[in-house]
């Protein structure tokens, strides 16, 4: 697919006077395109993939913090029965913001990092299909999650739950704006996933490297590719729904409202009906990044690459076919509810399909424990206990005793927390060496692992006897009275349980010490070699961290897992067929260079996405707050959208301070 | 320890690998210490006798449910520790060890679909029982007797329409109350549930699953109780401010004993003789009677009052306290009306000493005076609701919830003797 070119405008010459015409880049703008490529401004305007996921990732982990916090809120208010530390209200929005900061501004982002990241680097393309637009979905995302949290401030955070169920979300039952901050923030966020996805699964489809099939690529990229597609069709309805929210609660629309003829239930189909896939959403790329882990620190390659891929595939369709198993008791009739109950038992097999291949990987491996290796196999074990109590909500009638109750939070903080997060972690202790040049501490992360595993068990695993034995979720109290006797009754599990909450905080600070030890100047024991785990994908045959451009020049691929196969080749000997290392990241780097091709471009920065996404929160505070501050926003919205529409990707050359010398022209190339 | 390698050396890892052996191994010892601490604590630890236990089912519903979470748990057990015996082994057999770089197997079909046919053949083994149970569990056809519930911010509504079952003779008239919903043992109730605000889910776990309550729609579910008792249950679908404080009991009663119970709740109203409690008639008509009905209570000209809560309340409805200390527990049975002592006796007697136990109600002696006294006082504090005067715009000046009513502790302490006589 080619990008449309653009003929570069003709130089003006160096000292001379201004030129005779108006560059097409200031046609628009009052302002010069910004070229930097250090400082502020280089982060502020970048559209170069690779940065985008570093401000992902650091948004991201700030938000985990801020979701973090509030869950440590909440256990300390559930230490001790009757206890008085949040008030009802407080606790109403504290768990309303930890779960929705938790999954929207933490998981949904962290994943985009990582991705926005490695897929180019990994399918051997120099960014992603439309690089304007993934600075987007990056500035949406962040200014999507300040505005939400600014509700703190403004009258109170939403209270309804994450899942913000009508009637109890409308104006009559939640009247502070905090469902409103909600309705709105999440629709921004929204956006940013769904540009997102469009963007990765064009990148994926259209831009990988001459020789790699789809049967080729790396089972990472395979994974995101299926995350994406899940997100196209998920993130609409949720688009939908909280449109419909808006509109009830800021212009009077009635879809809720019963006393109009509404039916409460819509609003839960339409949530679940994301939501499920959201979960899907959530658990693939750390699929993915144990797909990547496992074969490197086992030193054989994934077993079973189709059926891991198939069964990714397998997962996302049939999600979409399980979501009112989330509403076993709202009301459904047997026959629905015994349709919904099947299929989620159906997911259950792919889903363990895969458990499966990550052991045979393992199998007859040489298997080394990195705190990388470490932190998968954590995931793994705790996803197959969430997992496994998944399918025992699967069986409805149980599942009518279970949900609603601590059994559940037990259940998906498995999942999310012990699977996705922890597959997040031990993608940073992978991918760390090649982002930034240095290898976080391996005792360290051990410690990071043991404390966040512990306190993890600590935390969620009394939670299954807890709910089985009668304490429903979102309460801001529990009773000494519904506790039981003897000494292990619930009061002592809920102890327990914020115990094991603050040791996951400790957790967590030790990856911080560790970041920081890592990056001190002064440990020169961090620098990182270009392929410190002698991985197998094209991610590691790039320089650390890898250049603007990724590839000097781009590589032709032969097969699965292409750069193991460059370094490793089969040999001869007495005893049979051996594979044999031949050569080094560093000689393949090395002749890369000296092949680089000549003309390389790469797409300019621009502030058109900055400022459009800015635009997203003027508009959402209009809403709320002033109609006509709306009016303006939307006004500036239409300004930032025709501004970066009339823009070319590349900047013409007059554009460049001091203008460059006569050289290569700045058409763009076809790429992939 | 050292190495014999066959292949070149080029990577920072190999260099380290001496020290991971070390590590290694520890790592493996640590991670079984760590699995067997948690198995420990797990099987160390259930809570004894805990009021709302689905694993203590104290009807045919709950039972039907228990017996099929069971094997589904002990499956998912087994599977689970088989998985986690496999990666055990795996984890140690196959690590670093200096071997050479392992055989680079890339699948094995058969094998594949093999352990894929194993999890599905489990599945089906499970989804047939709960087919079945499903469809038990929503039988409606051979209900004995019939009584609504109804949830609102933040107490629940019980109300027997008029029917042939429930009592012997059938019920001639409606009777409401609230809290705590007393059934006949050994019958097969059916509760209609509805909601008049918000959705709110009941669920008595020791009887049976949860149904949600949703405005605008009726639900069933099935009850029914072995032996005389109380059984306590909670609101389970997050349903604003106080929604932790959103509780309610069912009472099993023997035929007899419910019929006794009926019979009462329907006796025509008694004015009070003790001068305090009359005075309490007096206040109570003043403050309460706006909201709270109690049948037969009448004004000063003779008429009976009426109670509107439709114009003070944005659900709608009170608690009825026509017989209050009938039941013993309050303000959407979240606190009790029995002082710690006489709880006791009553919530653990024994199924044959229950029901006597339970009809006397509550007396004098055994009145939780302090939290009633509490509650009269200043019901938002002691429970969040929306009742601020100053913030009621959004719902037109109605309140969503009791409001501080204002009164001094010597009207509290009338009302207190007038409501002891509402048996």
């Amino acid at each position: 697919m080619a990008i449309i070119e653009r003929p570069s405008a003709t130089p003006a010459t160096a000292g001379a006077g201004a030129p005779t015409f108006v560059p097409p880049s200031q046609a628009m703008g009052i302002f010069h395109r910004p070229v930097a490529t250090t400082g502020w401004k280089s982060w502020l305007f970048t559209v170069d993939h690779k940065k985008i996921g570093i401000m992902y990732g650091v948004a991201a982990f700030a938000f985990f913090l801020v979701g973090g916090l509030e869950a440590l809120l909440i256990r300390t208010q559930l230490a001790a029965p009757d206890n008085t530390v949040l008030s009802a209200g407080l606790y109403n929005q504290m768990f309303t913001m930890h779960g929705t900061t938790m999954i929207f501004l933490f998981v949904m982002p962290m994943i985009s990092a990582l991705a926005n990241y490695f897929i180019p680097l990994q399918i051997g393309a120099r960014d992603v299909a439309f690089p304007r637009f993934n600075a987007l979905s990056f500035w949406c995302f962040l200014f999507g999650g300040i505005f939400l949290n600014t509700s703190w401030f403004l009258g109170g955070a939403a209270d309804g739950g994450w899942f913000m169920y009508q009637p109890n979300a409308s104006n009559l039952f939640s009247p502070s704006h905090g469902v409103d901050f909600w309705a709105l923030g999440v629709q921004i966020t929204g956006i940013a996933s769904l540009t997102g996805a469009i963007n990765l699964i064009v990148t994926i489809i259209n831009m990988r490297a001459p020789g790699m099939t789809l049967w080729k690529m790396p089972m990472y990229t395979w994974m995101i590719l299926v995350t994406q597609f899940l997100l196209v069709f998920a993130v609409p309805v949720i688009s939908v729904a909280l449109f419909l929210l808006t509109f009830q609660r800021s212009f009077g629309g009635q879809f809720f409202n019963v006393d109009a003829g509404a039916d409460p239930l819509l609003w839960q189909h339409l949530f679940w009906i994301f939501g499920h896939p959201e979960v899907y959403i959530l658990i693939m790329p750390s699929f993915g990044i144990a797909s990547e882990i496992i074969p490197v620190f086992s030193r054989k390659p994934l077993f079973g690459y189709k059926v891991m891929a198939l069964s990714g595939a397998v997962i996302a369709f049939v999600g979409f076919g399980v979501w009112a198993h989330h509403m076993f008791a709202s009301g459904l009739g047997p026959v629905s509810v015994a349709v919904f109950s099947a299929s989620t038992m159906i997911i259950a097999i792919p889903t363990g399909v895969k458990i499966i291949n990550w052991t045979l990987t393992m199998w007859g491996g040489k298997i080394r424990y990195t705190a990388a290796m470490i932190f998968i196999l954590g995931m793994i074990v705790q996803f197959v206990i969430g997992g496994l109590s998944g399918v025992t909500h699967a069986v409805s009638p149980s599942d009518t005793q279970q949900t609603d109750t601590y059994y559940i939070v037990a259940h998906f903080h498995y999942v999310i927390f012990g699977g996705a997060v922890f597959g997040i972690f031990a993608a940073f202790y992978f991918w760390w060496p090649k982002m930034f040049g240095r290898m976080l501490d391996e005792r360290l992360g051990k410690w990071n692992f043991w404390l966040m595993a512990i306190g993890m068990n600590l935390t969620f695993g009394p939670m299954h006897m807890i709910g089985l034995q009668g304490q429903p979720r979102r309460m801001v109290v529990w009773p000494s009275k519904l506790t039981g006797d003897g000494l292990f009754n619930l009061g002592f599990w809920n102890r327990v349980a914020s115990v094991g909450s603050y040791m996951i905080g400790i957790g967590v600070i030790v990856f911080l010490v560790n970041i920081y030890r890592t990056h001190r100047k002064s440990n020169t024991a961090s620098l990182a070699p270009l392929d410190p785990w002698d991985a197998r994908s094209l991610e590691w045959m790039t320089a650390n961290p890898p250049k603007d451009h990724n590839f000097d020049a781009i590589p032709t691929v032969h097969e699965l897992d292409e750069f193991f196969h460059r370094k490793y080749e089969e040999v001869d000997t007495e005893h049979g067929p051996k594979l044999v290392k031949t050569t080094t990241a560093e000689a393949l780097l090395a002749e890369q260079e000296a092949n680089a091709d000549e003309h390389i471009h790469m797409p300019s920065p621009s502030y058109w996405p900055i400022l459009l996404a800015f635009t997203l929160p003027v508009i959402s505070y209009g809403i709320i707050f002033s109609i006509p501050l709306a009016a303006l926003g939307g006004a500036l919205l239409l300004v930032c959208a025709f501004g970066w529409a009339l823009e070319p990707s590349t900047a013409p050359e007059s554009d460049f301070d001091p203008p460059a010398e006569a050289g290569p022209s700045k058409e763009l190339e076809h790429v992939g | 320890m050292s190495f014999h390698r066959n292949e070149q050396v080029g990577t920072v890892q190999d260099m380290h690998s001496s020290r991971s052996s070390v590590a290694r191994r520890s790592t493996s010892r640590r991670a079984a210490l760590a699995g067997l601490g948690m198995l420990g604590l797990f099987l160390a630890g259930c809570a004894k006798d805990a009021p709302q236990d689905t694993f203590q089912p104290a009807g045919e519903n709950a039972r039907t449910i228990d017996n099929l979470q069971r094997p589904v748990f002990w499956i998912a057990g087994v599977i689970g520790v088989i998985v986690f015996i496999l990666m055990g082994y795996i984890m140690v057999r196959y690590r670093d060890r200096g071997q050479s770089l392992p055989e680079q197997t890339h699948g094995k079909m058969s094998l594949e679909l093999g352990l894929t046919m194993i999890p599905t053949l489990i599945m089906v083994g499970i989804a047939v029982p709960t087919m079945a149970t499903i469809f038990d569990l929503a039988k409606t056809s051979d209900t004995e007797c019939v009584v609504n519930v109804t949830g609102q911010q933040w107490w629940w509504e019980f109300d027997y329409p008029v029917q042939e079952g429930c009592v012997s003779g059938g019920i001639k008239q409606p009777i409401v109350t609230s809290g705590q919903m007393p059934i006949p043992t050994g019958t097969k109730v059916l509760l209609k549930i509805e909601s008049r605000d918000v959705i709110h889910s009941f669920w008595v776990p020791k009887l049976n699953g949860k149904k949600d309550s949703v405005p605008g729609r009726t639900h069933t579910l099935r009850m029914e109780v072995d032996e005389p008792g109380i059984f306590s249950g909670q609101c389970a679908e997050f349903c604003g401010l106080s929604h932790a404080r959103m509780r309610m009991e069912v009472v099993g009663l023997n035929q007899a004993d419910f019929d006794t119970w009926a019979t009462n709740q329907l006796e025509p109203y008694e004015a009070p003789t003790d001068p305090l409690a009359l005075t309490g008639e007096a206040t109570y008509a003043a403050q309460c009677s706006r909201c709270h009905q109690v049948d037969g209570l009448k004004k000063d000209d003779g008429s009976l009052i009426v109670s509107q809560p439709e114009l003070y309340v944005v659900s709608g409805a009170a608690p009825n306290l026509t017989n209050l200390m009938t039941r013993n527990t309050f303000a959407g049975a979240t606190w009790d009306l029995l002082t710690p002592a006489c709880r006791d006796k009553v919530w653990n007697a024994s199924p044959e000493e229950f029901g006597a136990l339970y009809l006397k109600g509550v007396t004098r002696e055994c009145l939780n005076e302090a939290e009633l006294r509490d509650w009269i006082r200043d019901a938002p504090n002691k429970k969040p609701m929306y009742t601020d005067p100053t913030k009621l715009e959004p719902s037109d000046g109605k309140v969503r919830g009791m409001p501080a009513l204002g009164l001094n502790d010597d009207q509290i302490t009338e009302l207190i003797a007038y409501l002891l006589e509402r048996k």
